[in-house]
């Protein structure tokens, strides 16, 4: 527990990292929501109440796009910050073995990560229920499954940067995470030649579990297969960060 | 125990280059050990490969009685190193630092860190920002690092490099108190000096190699007996001691002569001939060869330099 909390301080302690986090998840909502809060006032008869299930989609999109880039911001952080500062040597002289600093870094980086995902969900939920006016609210079916994909896609993103950053030893995952989540995954779940493999993105496995997309745009699979596929990416980029902190100089 | 470190063949190549080459140490328990060699003689690879830091490719380490890597947690739990300069997390301070390194070791190192700032004059700067510090203060900070271990053992790599003859002062000072209080230091430097002030027991190392090791007098007056003398007639005193038996070789420099004897001559013996040719004799000095001395005597890159 005092190595988690230990890996919590040096990534808390970024101030940087903290205000980008909040900004691109919570402010994100906000900025949106207040958008819409102004529309509806300006212009009541075109633009409809902040909140009900139609902006629920807008505000979850948000946090499940912008959220996965902090998980990845963060994730890489945690990947690569005592390589890059020069102290993981200092950590392995203490005789700790190298997989368990490798290890404390995933519940770590989620203990920074989740809190500030949990505010804008938060605050995505308030402004959906509370400003819903005579839009239809969400059902509780839908409320659930939009907090699976949006957790599963972001926490996934975290897990995978943090693996990827340690075996890397370079942010330059971030870019690489982006580009996959952003472009070249959804090229590829277009690519209907490729069958059955497309179940093998975890964008397409982590958009299985979300209610706002078309089911004619997901790649069909059964949520156990989606569940595997995310748990696949999850333990191969741990494996793979963990055996390189096990390996490398120090 | 009487040995702190000990390698038998220990080895380590990068490819075809020996880094370090089949190096037999032993550093005995309570003293400065000074591991001295030029820039490039395999010091910081040695110490690495100590700490396990890199894999040894052959050869055997034991680090505190205990052999590596087999009983590796439980030696380096009583070990404090600073390899190369002493690095940290920027945006954390000083405190913090400690605070992350101190989880890594057992709960009593976080008991430790407020004595270890003290220790090294940290305390009113603890709670600032790393990338504030001097390079001076972050070594400290690094010493204070080591103590979280409450160490038998410090290896200390080039713990000058940087600091202001203040700094040297304070630092070899600290290196003295620790050793009084039992703890062994394993120092690496390239600075001859300080290794002769700091330093009860020295290896020297070259091309990955130690070429001599044991306490820092002995080594340093293990060359041949040295006379400085100063004379009326340099010219006539050095045609003399050319051709006087026993004298290995002189070295004139103005009215001065350096002149190294065999071990069967001695001083009187040269005084006698000098003032039986007739020539005054003003000054006549037995000298310690310095470590300086020894050291550029046995390192090849006195050759190369030439």
């Amino acid at each position: 527990m005092r190595l988690v909390a230990a890996e919590t301080l040096k990534l808390r302690r970024r101030r940087g990292l903290m205000i980008w986090s909040l900004l691109l998840t919570v402010g994100s909502v906000a900025v949106t929501g207040l958008i819409l809060i102004i529309l509806h006032a300006v212009n009541g008869a075109h633009h409809g109440p902040a909140g009900g299930r139609t902006n629920l989609e807008a505000y979850a999109f948000l946090l499940s796009q912008l959220g996965a880039v902090t998980a990845i911001i963060v994730g890489s952080a945690a990947g690569t910050q005592d390589v890059s500062n020069g102290v993981f040597r200092d950590l392995v002289v203490t005789g700790r073995p190298r997989s368990t600093l490798f290890d404390v870094r995933n519940p770590g980086a989620l203990l920074v990560f989740l809190p500030i995902l949990v505010l804008g969900v938060a605050l995505a939920l308030a402004l959906t229920f509370g400003l819903a006016g005579e839009n239809p609210s969400p059902s509780a079916s839908y409320v659930w499954h939009t907090l699976v994909y949006i957790g599963s896609f972001t926490v996934v993103n975290l897990i995978v940067a943090i693996g990827l950053a340690a075996f890397a030893s370079s942010r330059v995952v971030v870019g690489v995470l982006i580009a996959w989540n952003s472009i070249v995954a959804h090229l590829l779940m277009q690519i209907h030649a490729l069958g059955g493999a497309r179940k093998l993105i975890d964008v397409a496995a982590a958009e299985h579990f979300s209610p706002a997309i078309n089911g004619n745009n997901k790649v069909a699979m059964s949520g156990l297969t989606a569940t595997l596929v995310l748990l696949g990416w999850v333990a191969a980029a741990a494996l793979a960060g963990r055996w390189w902190t096990s390996r490398r100089d120090a | 125990m009487d040995t702190v470190i000990e390698t038998k063949a220990l080895t380590k190549r990068f490819g075809a280059r020996a880094a370090v080459d089949g190096v037999d140490l032993l550093v005995p328990a309570g003293v400065a050990f000074g591991f001295l060699g030029p820039n490039g003689a395999g010091k910081t690879t040695m110490i690495r490969t100590l700490l396990g830091l890199t894999q040894a490719s052959s050869g055997e380490v034991s680090l505190l009685g205990l052999a590596q890597p087999a009983k590796r947690r439980e030696a380096l739990a009583r070990v404090g190193a600073i390899v190369e300069e002493p690095k940290f997390h920027p945006h954390l301070t000083g405190r913090e630092n400690l605070v992350v390194v101190a989880a890594a070791r057992d709960r009593a190192a976080d008991g430790r860190i407020d004595d270890s700032l003290a220790r090294v004059g940290l305390t009113d700067r603890a709670n600032d920002r790393v990338k504030t510090y001097s390079l001076g203060m972050r070594q400290r900070l690094g010493i204070a690092r080591c103590l979280l271990a409450d160490p038998a053992l410090l290896i200390l790599d080039e713990p000058m490099n940087g600091l202001d003859p203040a700094g040297i002062l304070e630092m070899r000072h600290l290196i003295r108190a620790f050793v009084g209080e039992g703890r062994t230091i394993f120092l690496s430097s390239h600075l001859l000096d300080e290794v002769e002030k700091t330093c009860d027991q020295v290896a020297i190392v070259d091309h990955g190699r130690v070429i001599l090791q044991g306490a820092v007098g002995e080594i340093a007056s293990s060359g041949e007996p040295t006379l400085v003398i100063e004379v009326d007639d340099a010219a006539a005193a050095r045609r003399l001691l050319d051709a006087q038996a026993g004298v290995t070789a002189v070295e004139s420099e103005g009215s001065e002569l350096r002149v190294k004897l065999s071990a069967d001559l001695d001083a009187a013996t040269v005084n006698r001939a000098l003032v039986q040719a007739g020539i005054a004799v003003s000054r006549l000095e037995p000298t310690r060869a310095t470590l300086e001395e020894t050291f550029l005597a046995v390192t090849s890159r006195l050759g190369e330099d030439e």
